[in-house]
């Protein structure tokens, strides 16, 4: 499922068929980037080029904006350093595309990002033509990990109150577009805040790895909906308009990118590219002799403890695990020989591309589906036990990975008979 | 009176040109399509499931998120 190939192909096949006659937008709301391995302010040659060929795909095919999601930022930092900014912009035209209202540099080395893009485009249908500016504001919360250490600055740039931030922005926006779209990198809760607070968004298009293929929600003016993680699913939104121009209706589909649509060849070739390069410098990377240590990087280094320590308070709860299919969850991806893939292997193990596990040599103590892996890094909770620490939202939190492609068959109710545990004793 | 009028254009179309190169954030755009030529026949029915009826609207926005450094299809 998924990939720029068939997404390009996709895009490409509506916009034939409109005939040009319908403008599309693509959005990205964050994420695109990944900052695995991102140690002492810097990432790996390995994650610098697969994070390079993103930018190069969405230079090539036309990607609208991106928002820029806190994980983003390591990538981002690379993109707008201030030294040979104008050079890279030149080269990747999608860079001028990021946009984030609540990220800022800490310094003067770096330019801030766009906090708002205007698109204009043409309406054709429903009577005369006419010019519609569509504002895009990217946001995003801090993340899990740098909350739990109470630091909003990561990678060089401080990340704002979403919810000020936007407060801020609103106005200007507001004065040059005719209508909103609000790219939130944060939780649904935190969306239908943000649109009971601004009645001058249109749409919220939510995104933070969820796989949500839901029927989207209105909250005061704006229609709420949910990025399918992996882009496994493109969402897709439609418009339409009353006579005196403003929006009568927005209506969501999912569209699954499953082998029924074909790879655009020009695309595909970006993407094999893409995997040679990178194959090519972990490969160099791996022959350079890194030594186990130095490959615990991430954005929250330490801060996953591993279920045997949990095991050492909560004994009844461990038991319940060590007998249920997350304890041999990676077993279950050895026997498929998907071990490697790095799209599944986060769903397997503790904290992949967020500090906990690197690999079956390096971080053993994180592979499976841990406590961690739902209830969050157990660090501080560990050195200062106290109520408060590992609520999760269910179902919520379970679809995160049981989501409708990889676990069709997923039932919150009967899958929580095999994992039923309670408080600790 | 000739001059007055004269001097009124040119302001006239020197203030359009700032308003056209600073007026806006910079960051406005008008997308450009690129090409849209497909190689495959849209109308091939599973296709033509995917792509949806046409009913109508006006305007489409797609989107996706947490691609996470991967362009690849995953199984």
């Amino acid at each position: 499922m998924g990939g720029l190939a068939r997404r390009v192909s996709y895009i490409k096949a509506f916009r034939h068929r409109s005939n040009g006659e319908v403008p599309a937008l693509y959005l990205d709301a964050g994420n695109l980037f990944t900052d695995e391995k991102f140690i002492n302010d810097q990432l790996p040659p390995e994650i610098l080029a697969k994070n390079r060929w993103v930018v190069k795909g969405y230079s090539e095919f036309q990607h609208d904006a991106a928002n820029i999601g806190f994980a983003d930022l390591p990538y981002a930092a690379e993109l707008l350093k201030k030294d040979g900014y104008e050079q890279r912009v030149s080269e990747l035209s999608f860079i001028k595309k990021l946009t984030s209202a609540n990220i800022h540099p800490a310094d003067d080395s770096k330019i801030a990002p766009a906090p708002y893009l205007i698109r204009e485009v043409m309406l054709k249908r429903g009577g005369t033509e006419r010019k519609v500016r569509i504002g895009i504001i990217g946001l995003t919360e801090a993340g899990q990990i740098l909350v739990a250490q109470k630091q909003n600055r990561y990678a060089g740039f401080t990340i704002e109150d979403p919810f000020q931030a936007v407060k801020n922005i609103l106005p200007e926006v507001k004065s040059k577009a005719d209508m909103i779209i609000v790219l939130a990198y944060m939780s649904e809760d935190q969306a239908k805040n943000l649109a009971n607070g601004n009645p001058e968004i249109n749409t919220i298009i939510v995104a933070r790895q969820l796989s949500s293929t839901n029927e989207p929600q209105h909250y005061s003016n704006a229609t709420i909906t949910v990025a399918n993680n992996q882009t496994k699913y493109v969402g897709e939104l439609r418009y339409y308009f009353k006579g005196d121009g403003t929006i009568e209706n927005q209506i969501n589909r999912y569209v699954g990118m499953d082998p029924v649509i074909p790879d655009d060849p020009a695309a595909l070739e970006i993407v094999t590219n893409a995997h040679n390069d990178f194959t090519n410098q972990q490969n160099n990377a791996t022959q350079s002799n890194i030594q186990p240590t130095a490959m615990l990087g991430g954005s929250g280094n330490g801060l996953f403890v591993g279920a045997a320590k949990c095991a050492s308070c909560h004994q009844e709860e461990h038991k319940i695990w060590e007998n249920s299919g997350h304890a041999r969850a990676m077993a279950t991806l050895q026997k498929n020989g998907q071990q490697l893939n790095n799209a599944c292997v986060g769903c397997h193990v503790v904290g992949f591309q967020r500090g906990g596990f690197q690999s079956l040599n390096t971080t053993p103590q994180l592979v499976n589906v841990q406590c961690e892996a739902c209830h969050g890094p157990g660090k501080f909770h560990a050195e200062k036990p106290q109520k408060g620490y590992g609520f999760m939202a269910t179902p919520q939190g379970c679809v995160q990975c049981h989501d409708k492609t990889n676990s069709p068959n997923f039932n919150f109710s009967t899958y929580w008979t095999k994992i039923k545990h309670g408080k600790a004793a | 009176m000739q001059r007055k009028i004269s001097l009124f254009i040119l302001l006239t179309f020197f203030a359009a040109l700032a308003s056209l190169q600073f007026g806006c954030s910079g960051d406005t755009e008008t997308p450009d399509d690129g090409d849209v030529s497909v190689s495959f026949d849209i109308n091939e029915p599973n296709m033509k499931k995917a792509l949806g009826d046409d009913d109508g609207y006006a305007l489409a926005i797609h989107y996706g998120s947490d691609i996470h450094g991967s362009l690849e299809t995953c199984g």
